[in-house]
């Protein structure tokens, strides 16, 4: 076992596909998506910190104190809400007309500097009030945890992983040049492990990347004291889970489309059995669970994404029934990979040139 | 196959020499299907050193032959050595051999020099090494100011070359050449014919298919001829013709009176056609049995006919190949 040649070896593959796996015109589709997120999140905080703003410039011109909001009840007639909290920084009014009866329907609208606050009046009778309350970490925690493992993890990490590493071999065979390597004293297995690893280090560069920009951009908008307040509790654990958990995306998403690229010559027909095999995930007995990448990354994740106005099926989707230990997750997903290797280093050795029919 | 005494010769001296199977190229009843079409059937062979023609027309196998010998791809049955290594042994195999495919096509966005340099660096061995190795190579095939390009702009004579030079630049004992002198102008294709030679001669072994018939002559020390998966002949130029003892020879024969002398050669059983030349002047005369034929003329220039001239019409590849496959195939 001459270990330092294979590594050797590896290194010189790894500096081979570095430049397709970064740089190809090809792959440009997936830095967009794993870059969409953050652009919304960076978005999102542009526009929390303008509504901070525009609440903290109302209430110098119509200040409300926190105990007369506190008093207001139902049955208020315009007037003694008026009277108790003074003139609204904004007021609509609506008539609605059905045969013989018409119904005046008015909104007023208060801050106190952090939330908002909207009284409904029918006829002049408050029947109605709503808060439009600010963000808060918590709040901001589960849309991330959503958007991470609704729209992230299933579907940019999954096709960013199908865009990069089905086109180790198969962007190669395409191309018509994969047999330049096959030509080289190189054991298949040390190759396929060298293109594994250029592929595993571009994706886990360009998506914890990602995600370390998603988190920076969510947390834009928090004030210093509130951030460090993060920090100082359960921030650093779920930063440090969510790269993880990251990471161990591309390690186990890679290892399946890397065999997927040597299988099969449209990535696109592994790629949507895959997602429709994932995303049944929650319906598979206990047995077939544990034979996916999501199960694993799922438990992985710092915080449950299920918000209560989601519908059921999407909050299903969105968590495993049963979660997994850290230590469990992290040992399934890599045997997982493993397994699967394995499978594509004997695919890989026993794969011939024959161009004209790839 | 004899191995060419030129290139027993020129080998470089060793403390014991190596077994002979260290020395060949040998398939073992090989075959070779992909699915039902055949690519190559029962071919057994022992190739020496020295230069070896694949000659064949298209589909002939000659590709899926260097295919095998490379391990691209694998026999359905039977057993390939090449010097000694198995082709399922990539890092041993490619350590002695370099391949240079019909494929004209490279990875994206490389320069001649990171090309041949990047695939250098497979082998394990340092940067300095690869570089120094990588710039001899592009120096061979006379390729060193367009190193620094990318390939994709290259011409297609270049790009041929370019490939040569990541072939040898491990300075292989077996080099297998996949069409090399395509798009090569006559400068350059005569630069890389001595370049081959200069391999056959430190005795390694250049095994290369083409469809330029007259070049084989010319180049080959052996020849293997394909049709239809199977191998026809092989052994040198002149060897090959022997073996094919069963089929007529021509020569023609240029002379004072060619009735007198056509009517005289049909006396012969062996002699199965004549045809007089147009001009009058001489006659193309096809033998099964080449001795008795050139005794049998010096009996006739003794009773009186005047020889000019006695030349073998077909002691090349081309008509080597006529004979064995059929004219269509032999003209391309």
């Amino acid at each position: 076992m001459n270990y330092a040649l294979w590594w050797a070896q590896i290194r010189a593959v790894i500096r081979l596909e570095m430049r397709k796996t970064f740089f190809s015109r090809r792959g440009l589709w997936v830095y967009l998506l794993a870059l969409a997120p953050a652009a919304l999140f960076f978005a999102d905080s542009i526009a929390v910190l303008h509504d901070r703003d525009r609440k903290a410039e109302l209430v110098s011109t119509h200040p409300v104190p926190a105990d007369a909001l506190r008093a207001i009840e139902m049955g208020m007639s315009r007037e003694q809400v008026e009277a108790k909290l003074g003139e609204p920084y904004s007021q609509n009014t609506f008539r609605f007309s059905r045969r013989s009866e018409s119904h005046e329907t008015t909104r007023y609208r208060y801050t106190d500097g952090e939330n908002d606050y909207i009284f409904i009046f029918r006829d002049d009778e408050l029947v109605g009030r709503q808060s439009n309350e600010m963000r808060t970490i918590p709040k901001d925690s589960l849309i991330f945890a959503t958007v991470f493992q609704f729209f992230y993890l299933r579907l940019a990490i999954f096709f960013g992983c199908v865009g990069i590493f089905t086109n180790l071999f198969r962007g190669e065979l395409l191309d018509k040049s994969l047999h330049f390597y096959l030509l080289a004293p190189i054991r298949r297995e040390v190759l396929l492990v060298g293109k594994y690893l250029a592929g595993l280090i571009a994706t886990v560069v360009i998506f914890t990347g990602s995600t370390a920009l998603q988190l920076a951009a969510m947390g834009w908008h928090l004030t210093g004291p509130a951030m460090a307040e993060y920090l100082r509790g359960p921030g650093w654990g779920q930063i440090g889970a969510y790269l993880g958990v990251t990471a161990m995306a591309c390690l186990g998403y890679g290892s399946v489309f890397l065999a997927a690229g040597l299988l099969f010559r449209n990535p696109i027909i592994p790629a949507g059995v895959v997602l429709l095999w994932e995303s049944a995930n929650p319906f598979l007995s206990a047995a077939l669970k544990k034979i996916s990448v999501i199960f694993y990354l799922q438990s992985m994740c710092p915080v449950v994404a299920r918000p209560t106005d989601m519908p059921a099926l999407a909050a299903l989707l969105l968590s495993s029934a049963e979660a997994t230990p850290a230590v469990w997750a992290v040992s399934g997903l890599l045997l997982v990979t493993l397994v699967v290797l394995a499978f594509a280093a004997w695919q890989a050795r026993n794969l011939e040139i024959n161009y004209s029919s790839d | 196959m004899t191995v060419p005494g030129a290139a027993s010769e020129t080998r470089p001296v060793q403390s014991a020499p190596p077994p002979i199977e260290q020395s060949l190229v040998t398939f073992d009843n090989v075959s070779r299907f992909y699915g039902e079409v055949l690519g190559v059937n029962r071919v057994t062979l022992s190739i020496p050193p020295g230069i070896t023609s694949l000659v064949g027309p298209n589909g002939s196998g000659k590709t899926t032959l260097m295919n095998l010998m490379t391990g691209l791809v694998r026999p359905t049955r039977g057993e390939i050595k090449v010097r000694g290594a198995s082709t399922g042994d990539p890092e041993r195999l490619f350590r002695i051999v370099g391949y240079s495919t019909q494929f004209d096509s490279f990875p994206k966005g490389l320069t001649g020099f990171e090309f041949v340099y990047s695939f250098l660096r497979l082998f394990g061995d340092s940067h300095a090494d690869c570089e120094a190795r990588a710039w001899k190579a592009i120096e061979r095939v006379n390729l060193v100011e367009p190193a620094r390009r990318k390939v994709a702009g290259y011409s297609k004579g270049m790009r041929q070359r370019i490939k040569l030079a990541q072939a040898i630049a491990h300075d292989p004992e077996v080099l297998v050449l996949d069409e090399p002198l395509n798009g090569l102008d006559p400068l350059v294709r005569a630069e890389t014919i001595a370049l081959f030679r200069e391999f056959a001669a430190a005795g390694k072994h250049v095994i290369m298919s083409t469809h330029i018939l007259h070049e084989v002559d010319m180049i080959s020390d052996q020849v293997i001829l394909l049709a239809n998966g199977y191998v026809v002949a092989e052994g040198e130029i002149s060897g090959v013709r022997s073996e094919i003892s069963d089929h007529p020879i021509q020569v023609q024969v240029r002379c004072d009176r060619p009735s007198a002398m056509a009517a005289r050669v049909f006396e012969s059983d062996h002699v199965v056609e004549v045809k007089l030349h147009v001009d009058g002047g001489g006659l193309l005369i096809k033998t099964r049995d080449a001795d008795r034929f050139y005794r049998m003329l010096n009996h006739i220039a003794l009773e009186g006919i005047a020889i000019e001239s006695v030349t073998p019409a077909d002691d090349n590849v081309n008509s080597v190949y006529e004979y064995l496959i059929g004219g269509e195939e032999a003209t391309r």
